[in-house]
């Protein structure tokens, strides 16, 4: 039964996400982007946690797909192939070849990211493993992300100011 | 879980469903009689006794009307935008607890489709998917108004979860728990002997944030700037006729109908009565399945409550300027979201009772 739903939504993750890449509107990929995301949250929740699967939800498909979406209806959307640029198409293929050949061997030593062993954490687990063990580093990625704001004010208020020509 | 469990769980998923469902033409009648009382005439009152079958005619009208879609519309997106706009609304029903449980035999069934430990924050995570039937469907309208109200959607919603998440942080800490259901459990019993133990007591700031943010999370007047007709035709529903105009319009109900589920839930002690505990009542009664049926009666009442309130809001209060919008959320609603959440942790360790 489990398997059967993890290879059900296991294939849904994979057509999805490969047409992220096939589509040739943005609006199409940024759609089928949703629809995968919506996958891995269903394969967190067979995880048996629940508490990433809905996270991943609130934060990727609720908040930052629906920015992409924001910026890629703003311009225009129907220009297909903007990126057709050789040097960068062979660019990412070769680096697409090794991060896959990196995960394989990763695969085949058998230090690829303990799934199937994990220990489900529970929302207390991970509350309290936020702010004891690693409470710094979530303490800096937040003041970071605060400086990354301040400067996206600071820029935007710039080039506000001087008047565009 | 046996075949039986299957079944009783299939048929709850259905009923509860069902029944939120129709909130949709209740609500099309208290907004239409509910108007009339504030603007002092009186109503729908020609279809049945006291215009009763309004809504069963404003049904029939949008069903027998032309579905139009326009030549120059993407037209997957076009027609897939108002189920992307119900289907969340649906959803997001599946972590509500209606009632406490039911018997059938010697087994209980919690009135609930699935009590989550997450609930609340799958209510959220579900209620911000509701953007994407507002956002494609604008889009695919290949229209500017339409567009423009998308857009506006996209940047309201988005701003507005932050004050509705902050808002009810403060309760979620006071409780320690994410799950409706034990939310409800704690709130029962009653507050200094006088008031009912509910969350809106301990929790007014919070309370006042997260239903402010509520009214901005459905598009509702006030903050109707997706839709303003004054300015933008109908905004993004604007190239929609027949079912899916009615799709977008049942999506507003139901989105709202949740809304007012988590308020009751969080902040109003869900399915209890005030002043009589749930065992009060059952030792009155005797029977679990009626206790149960008189729980959904109670929990239905204060939803019903808060849907009236939307819609005394919605004939009350003039609409906000865009910028006048944002300030609210971004300049008043998130710091006293803020400062709530400070206060509780303040009040939380003083007193720790909880």
């Amino acid at each position: 039964m489990t398997d059967g739903i993890f290879i059900a939504i296991g294939i849904f993750t994979l057509l999805c996400g490969s047409s992220v890449i096939l589509c040739k509107s943005p609006v199409y990929s940024a759609f089928s982007l949703i629809l995968s995301f919506f996958g891995l949250a269903g394969l967190y929740i067979l995880l048996e946690s629940p508490f990433i699967a809905v996270i991943q939800v609130l934060v990727y498909t609720g908040a930052i797909v629906v920015l992409f979406v924001y910026v890629v209806m703003l311009m225009n959307p129907n220009s297909s192939g903007a990126y057709r640029n050789w040097i960068f198409m062979i660019v990412s293929a070769f680096l697409a070849w090794a991060v896959s050949l990196y995960l394989l061997k990763a695969l085949t030593l058998g230090v690829a990211p303990a799934v199937g062993g994990a220990h489900a954490l529970s929302l207390k687990e991970v509350a309290t493993l936020l702010f004891t063990k690693y409470l710094w580093p979530f303490e800096i990625l937040s003041i970071f992300l605060v400086v990354m704001i301040v400067a996206v004010f600071a820029l935007a208020k710039q080039s506000k100011e001087t008047p565009n020509e | 879980m046996d075949q039986f469990d299957f079944i009783v769980l299939a048929v709850k998923t259905l009923v509860i469903l069902v029944l939120i469902i129709q909130v949709v033409p209740v609500m099309i009648y208290l907004e239409r009689k509910i108007a009339a009382l504030i603007q002092d005439r009186p109503g729908p009152n020609r279809v049945g006794p006291l215009g009763l079958l309004q809504p069963v005619a404003d049904a029939l009208k949008l069903l027998m009307k032309e579905d139009p879609v326009p030549s120059n519309v993407n037209k997957f997106l076009f027609q897939i935008a108002p189920f992307l706009a119900v289907m969340p609304a649906c959803l997001s029903l599946a972590a509500l607890p209606l009632g406490d449980f039911f018997e059938i035999g010697d087994r209980k069934y919690l009135l609930q489709i699935a009590d989550l430990n997450v609930g609340l924050l799958y209510i959220f995570a579900i209620g911000s998917l509701g953007i994407y039937g507002t956002l494609f469907g604008g889009w695919a309208s290949n229209n500017k108004f339409s567009l423009i109200g998308a857009m506006r959607s996209a940047s309201q919603i988005v701003s507005y979860e932050i004050p509705l998440a902050l808002g009810v942080t403060g309760a979620v800490m006071m409780y320690g728990t994410l799950s409706l259901r034990e939310m409800v459990f704690k709130q029962s019993g009653l507050l200094l002997g006088v008031l009912p133990n509910w969350g809106v007591f301990y929790q007014p700031l919070g309370f006042l944030v997260f239903f402010v943010a509520a009214f901005a999370e459905t598009n509702r007047l006030p903050f109707d700037l997706p839709e303003t007709e004054a300015e933008l035709v109908a905004g993004f529903h604007t190239e929609y006729g027949s079912m899916s105009f009615a799709s977008f319009f049942m999506a507003e109900y139901m989105a709202m109908t949740t809304m007012s589920a988590v308020m009751t839930t969080v902040y109003f002690g869900g399915w209890q009565i005030p002043y009589l505990s749930d065992e009060a009542l059952f030792s009155m009664i005797g029977s679990r399945n009626i206790l149960a049926l008189i729980q959904v009666a109670v929990f239905f009442t204060k939803v019903m409550v808060f849907m009236c309130i939307y819609v005394w809001v919605r004939w009350t209060l003039p609409r906000f300027r865009f910028d006048q919008l944002m300030k609210l959320s971004w300049g008043n609603l998130i710091p006293i979201g803020l400062i709530n959440i400070v206060l509780t942790a303040i009040g939380l360790y003083f007193w720790d009772k909880r």
